[in-house]
């Protein structure tokens, strides 16, 4: 049997590498983020009850919708957790002690190998796609109509909105500067269902990507980025972010040089599940104001 | 060197074991009982009732925007559909339908019910919510996300709601 929501919340990192990251670019969605790590408060804050019988009944509700296998929560937690990078564990291990002071980042330049750039932008439209998949388990389809859908996806706030703020950032900008979106779409249009098949990341998800083969997958990967893509170039513009912009504030606790950014990169990746951590908190949320509807 | 005791040797091991369980915060969550008769109860189907209506089917029944006011849907789920409602782009309120066959208790709160409208049974549930029972088995709420949202508020935006419709879905 799988772990209960509110372990999953109570266990969640009150500070780590991955909420150092996230509490560095609060710049970039000013005061979305809380990090809840309490599945009790998290109640609270949301339904603003006091009453200790209304807090037992939404809790209880939530637990029991988690555990139902049809309600999408399940998978959804899954693909969060799936998509972050398996090197997690190994970045998690090396940066355990590091939590708290600067990091200085010669002392692990070994250890990291930065993506080639398809294996990058790969990495940014799986997690976008990962997002649409989840987003979809999650809330299912609200409305009648493809426009009441992206209505629903601009409602976007707190730890949802952080996470986007993040893969914009992290996996956009970073990696590949202010043309992020363009630099993607090209190698999408020059990407073959068989490089996509054999890509690592690609292959522990596509089980729940729809498209039924590589090369209907490879279209829903397209279709899907071009679906958001709109959104991310007004969410750069809004905010006029840039590459450098990103890098200042991250320097305030990591070292690095600007000759390093595919470093920066690849250091990011590794020692980061910025989506499994904040995918975790959109699911209680969802769940939780599902619940107050049910009791 | 001098050998040490074995009874202290064991008597440390014993108290280790005593201790080290006290560690760390072990206190039950108070959702345990929860998450137990859920486990218990199955995984599949079992929060909510195959014979719930499909949430799509309440969209049709919700208010639509108007004024300063706009509706977004933000979730349909079986027998569960949500909408945040905003003014001038502030979200004000939560608007809910629920069918009740998946969790019944929830119209324990209509039986002594004080109020209605349009002849549904009303009942304030909890500090921030008002919710109506239409047909004995659809809960219509209103939450309010916002303190500038009153009680007064949310029974004039259930009041929007199409009861009527509502009540004859089949």
């Amino acid at each position: 049997m799988s772990k209960s929501i509110y372990d999953l919340v109570d266990n969640l990192p009150k500070r780590n590498v991955t909420t150092m990251v996230l509490n560095a670019l609060d710049f970039v969605a000013p005061g979305q983020w809380q990090n809840p790590t309490n599945f009790e408060q998290m109640i609270r804050d949301i339904s603003q009850e006091t009453d200790e019988k209304w807090i037992q009944k939404i809790g209880d509700r939530a637990v029991w919708l988690y555990n139902d296998k049809n309600q999408g929560y399940q998978k959804a937690l899954w693909l969060y957790q799936t998509v972050d990078s398996a090197d997690y564990a190994l970045g998690a291990a090396a940066l355990a002690n590091k939590v708290g002071e600067k990091i200085g980042f010669l002392s692990f330049l070994n250890k990291l190998t930065p993506s080639n750039q398809k294996a990058q932008a790969l990495d940014l439209s799986l997690k976008l796609v990962v997002e649409v998949v989840a987003f979809c388990q999650i809330n299912g389809l609200p409305g009648d109509s493809i426009g009441d859908f992206v209505k629903a996806l601009k409602e976007y706030e707190g730890e949802a909105l952080m996470r986007m703020a993040a893969l914009v950032c992290i996996d956009g900008l970073i990696p590949f500067g202010a043309d992020f979106i363009l630099s993607v779409k090209s190698t999408l249009d020059n990407l073959t269902p068989k490089e996509l098949s054999q890509n690592s990341a690609f292959s522990k998800v596509s089980k729940l990507i729809p498209g039924g083969n590589p090369a209907g997958q490879l279209q829903f990967i397209g279709s899907s980025f071009n679906a958001v893509q709109g959104w991310m170039t007004g969410f750069v513009g809004d905010r006029n972010l840039t590459q450098g912009k990103v890098m200042n504030n991250l320097q305030n606790f990591v070292e690095f040089s600007n000759d390093q950014l595919d470093y920066v990169a690849a250091f990011l990746d590794m020692s980061t599940n910025y989506f499994e951590h904040t995918g975790t908190q959109s699911i209680a949320t969802r769940l939780i104001r599902r619940a107050m509807a049910e009791v | 060197m001098k050998k040490i005791p074995r009874f202290l040797v064991g008597l440390s091991l014993a108290c280790l074991l005593i201790i080290l369980p006290a560690c760390g915060d072990n206190t039950p969550s108070r959702f345990e009982g929860a998450q137990q008769e859920s486990i218990d109860a199955g995984s599949r189907n079992t929060a909510v009732s195959k014979d719930a209506v499909k949430g799509a089917g309440f969209n049709q029944f919700f208010p639509v925007s108007e004024g300063g006011y706009e509706r977004v849907f933000t979730q349909e789920k079986d027998g569960f559909v949500e909408a945040v409602l905003k003014e001038s782009g502030e979200n004000v309120a939560l608007l809910t339908v629920f069918d009740t066959v998946s969790n019944p208790s929830a119209k324990d709160d209509f039986a002594d019910s004080q109020g209605e409208i349009n002849g549904y049974p009303l009942a304030q549930k909890g500090s921030q919510a008002t919710a109506l029972l239409v047909a004995d088995r659809y809960q219509v709420s209103v939450r309010s996300s916002n303190d500038s949202f009153t009680v007064n508020d949310r029974e004039v935006w259930l009041s929007k709601f199409d009861l009527n419709g509502l009540a004859n879905l089949d």
